[in-house]
C-alpha cells in the first residue's frame, strides 16, 4: 500500500544506526513531485472522476460511522422533547395545515387557469421537474469552498446540474455525482453563478457566490439600477437548470462608488445553506431545447399577431388560429384533463417531505 | 512488537480521519484541529521507521478525496511539513514540553500555509485571520494530550 513504509521495513533489517531507507530529502522530491502531478491531472484533465468515484464509494461506510454519533444525539433528544412542546407544535401545525389548505385550493384553480392560457398561447407545458429528498451526509470540510455532500447519488438518478432547495430557497447545485452520494456546490461558493430575477419589478441579473461571509454578489450592475434594500431575489428559470421563481436572496447592502461605474450589492440567501439538514434535489428539466423554441415559437406568434391586431382587429387573430379559440369558450372541458398534468407531481412530493407554502406555490405555477 | 506498533499506527490514522469526517459546521469548523497531521506527527517522533513521508502523503490524498477538492493538494502539504519534521526528529528528543508545542504548533501553521497557497492558486480567496485557528486548537489538543500522559517521544529510548 505505502511504498515507503514497506522500504522501510526492508532497510530496517540491516542493523544500521541511521539507516532510515531513502533519505527524507528524497522522498520529499518524489512524493512533491507525485502530488504535483495529481494536482495537474486532476485539475486540467478529467482522468480522475472515475478513480474519484470509486474511492468515495469505498469511503461511504466511514462517512455513515461518523455521522452516527450526531444521528444518535439527535433522535435522543428528541426522544426528551417534553409532552408539551409536541403538543403546542401539534395545535401550531394543525393550524398551519388549515391556512395552507385554503391556499393551496386557490393555488389549484389558479394552476387550472394557467394550463388553460398555455394552451392558449400553444405553449407546452411547463415540464413538472421530479424530485429527490436528500439528506446531508456533511458540509464540507474546507473553508475555501462552499459544499455539502448529501446521501443520494447515482444510484437514486441524481444528475450532475441539478438543483438543490430547500424550504426557504435555493441552496445550490449539484456538481459531483458518486454512486451513493452527491456533491452539492452551495450558491454562496465562489465558483457557482445563479440567474435571478428581482422579484419587484422583474430586472434579469446573475449573482455569483463570494466564497465567504455566506453571501451572494451582484455585479455588473449600473451604480442608478432599480435595485433597493429588501428587495427579494428570485430564479429566473431562462437557464434550465433551476426551476423559476424559487427564493434565492435577500438584498442587504447596496453601495455606490463614485470611482465605479457598477453598484456594490451584497444578498443575503434565505435558503437555509448553514443549517438545513435536508435539501430537496430537483432534476434537471428533461427537455430544454424543444421547450426553448417552442416559447420563441409562441413569443414570435403573438408578436405577429399584437402587429396584426390593430390593424386586422380581433377577426384576423381568431381567423389565424381558429382551432385554439375554443378552449377560451368552454375551459370547463378541458377541466378533467389538465388536473391530472399537474397534480402528480404534487402529490409525489407531498410523500417525499411536507410541503411549504413557497414549494406548493411554485410547483402549481409549473 | 514493531506488529502491534503497526495496528496502533493505522487504527489511530483511521480514527483521526473519522473524526475529520464528522459533520462539523460553522463555527467547530472554524476551531477544528487536523487531527490527522496531528497523528501523524505524533507518529512521526515515535516511530520515524514506520511512519514517515509516505504515509503522510497517502493519508493527505484520502483527506484530498473527503474534502471534495483538487486531489493532492493537502497530500503536498503533508508531504511537505512531514519532510520538516523529520529533519528535525532526532534533536525533538531534547527539546523540553513547551519547545515541542511550539514546533507542533509551527508545523501545523506550515501545513495550512501551503494549503492557503495552494488554494490561493486554484483561485479562492483567503478566508480571513480565522482561517488559521485550527493550527491554535491543534496546538491546545497536542498539550492536552501532553499533559494527559501521552508519550510524545521524548523519552522514545523506553520502546
Amino acid at each position: 500500500m505505502l511504498p515507503g513504509i514497506h522500504q522501510n521495513f526492508d532497510q530496517q533489517q540491516a542493523p544500521a544506526f541511521f539507516a532510515r531507507g531513502p533519505s527524507p530529502l528524497a522522498r520529499l522530491a518524489f512524493f512533491t513531485a507525485l502530488s504535483l502531478a495529481l494536482m495537474a491531472t486532476d485539475s486540467r484533465l478529467q482522468y480522475l472522476t472515475s478513480i474519484r468515484a470509486t474511492l468515495m464509494n469505498l469511503l461511504h461506510p466511514l462517512q455513515v460511522v461518523a455521522n452516527a454519533p450526531s444521528e444518535i444525539f439527535e433522535s435522543t433528544d428528541k426522544y426528551f422533547t417534553t409532552h408539551h412542546q409536541l403538543l403546542k407544535e401539534n395545535s401550531q401545525l394543525k393550524q398551519q395545515v388549515l391556512i395552507q389548505n385554503i391556499s393551496l385550493q386557490k393555488l389549484n384553480l389558479l394552476a387550472l387557469e394557467n394550463a388553460n392560457l398555455r394552451d392558449l398561447l400553444h405553449a407546452q407545458q411547463a415540464l413538472a421537474e421530479s424530485s429527490t429528498l436528500a439528506e446531508i451526509l456533511h458540509v464540507g470540510r474546507d473553508s475555501f469552498t462552499k459544499k455539502i455532500i448529501v446521501n443520494r447519488g447515482k444510484n437514486h438518478h441524481i444528475v450532475t446540474g441539478a438543483a438543490a432547495v430547500d424550504a426557504t430557497g435555493v441552496v445550490g447545485q449539484v456538481t459531483r455525482t458518486y454512486p451513493s452520494s452527491s456533491e452539492i456546490t452551495l450558491i454562496t461558493d465562489k465558483s457557482l453563478a445563479i440567474p435571478i430575477q428581482i422579484e419587484r419589478n422583474g430586472l434579469r441579473a446573475i449573482a455569483f457566490g463570494r466564497g465567504r461571509d455566506n453571501t451572494l454578489d451582484l455585479p455588473y450592475l449600473p451604480a442608478n439600477v432599480d435595485i433597493r434594500r429588501g428587495d427579494k431575489l428570485v430564479t429566473s428559470g431562462i437557464d434550465g437548470v433551476y426551476p423559476s421563481g424559487l427564493t434565492v436572496a435577500t438584498v442587504t447592502e447596496i453601495t455606490t462608488a463614485p470611482e465605479s461605474p457598477f453598484a456594490h450589492i451584497v444578498c443575503i440567501p434565505t435558503g437555509g445553506i448553514e443549517h438545513s439538514r435536508q435539501v430537496l434535489i430537483v432534476n434537471l428539466p428533461q427537455s430544454e431545447e424543444p421547450d426553448m423554441t417552442a416559447n420563441e415559437a409562441t413569443a414570435d406568434d403573438s408578436k405577429k399577431a399584437a402587429a396584426a391586431a390593430p390593424s386586422k382587429d380581433a377577426a384576423a387573430s381568431a381567423n389565424s388560429k381558429p382551432a385554439h379559440t375554443e378552449p377560451t369558450v368552454a375551459p370547463a372541458q378541458a377541466k378533467p384533463e389538465q388536473p391530472k398534468k399537474v397534480e402528480p407531481p404534487a402529490t409525489e412530493k407531498t410523500q417525499n417531505k411536507p410541503l411549504t407554502p413557497d414549494q406548493g406555490q411554485h410547483h402549481a405555477q409549473q | 512488537m514493531r506488529n502491534n506498533k503497526l495496528k496502533s499506527i493505522y487504527l489511530s490514522l483511521l480514527a483521526a480521519f473519522i473524526f475529520m469526517l464528522f459533520p462539523w459546521s460553522g463555527l467547530a469548523l472554524t476551531l477544528r484541529p487536523d487531527f490527522m497531521l496531528l497523528v501523524i506527527i505524533f507518529w512521526l517522533l515515535r516511530a520515524p521507521n514506520q511512519c514517515s513521508v509516505g504515509t503522510a502523503w497517502f493519508m493527505g490524498l484520502w483527506i484530498d478525496l473527503a474534502t471534495g477538492g483538487i486531489f493532492g493538494q493537502y497530500a503536498l502539504a503533508y508531504t511537505i511539513t512531514t519532510f520538516i519534521a523529520v529533519i528535525y526528529q532526532r534533536r525533538l528528543v531534547l527539546f523540553s514540553s513547551t519547545q515541542q508545542l511550539v514546533y507542533v504548533f509551527s508545523l501545523l501553521l506550515v501545513s495550512q500555509l501551503i494549503i492557503l497557497i495552494l488554494k490561493t492558486f486554484a483561485g479562492n480567496e483567503f478566508t480571513g485571520w480565522s482561517y488559521f485557528m485550527p493550527s491554535l486548537t491543534g496546538a491546545l489538543l497536542w498539550q492536552l494530550a501532553v499533559t494527559l500522559g501521552l508519550n510524545t517521544g521524548r523519552h522514545s529510548r523506553g520502546n
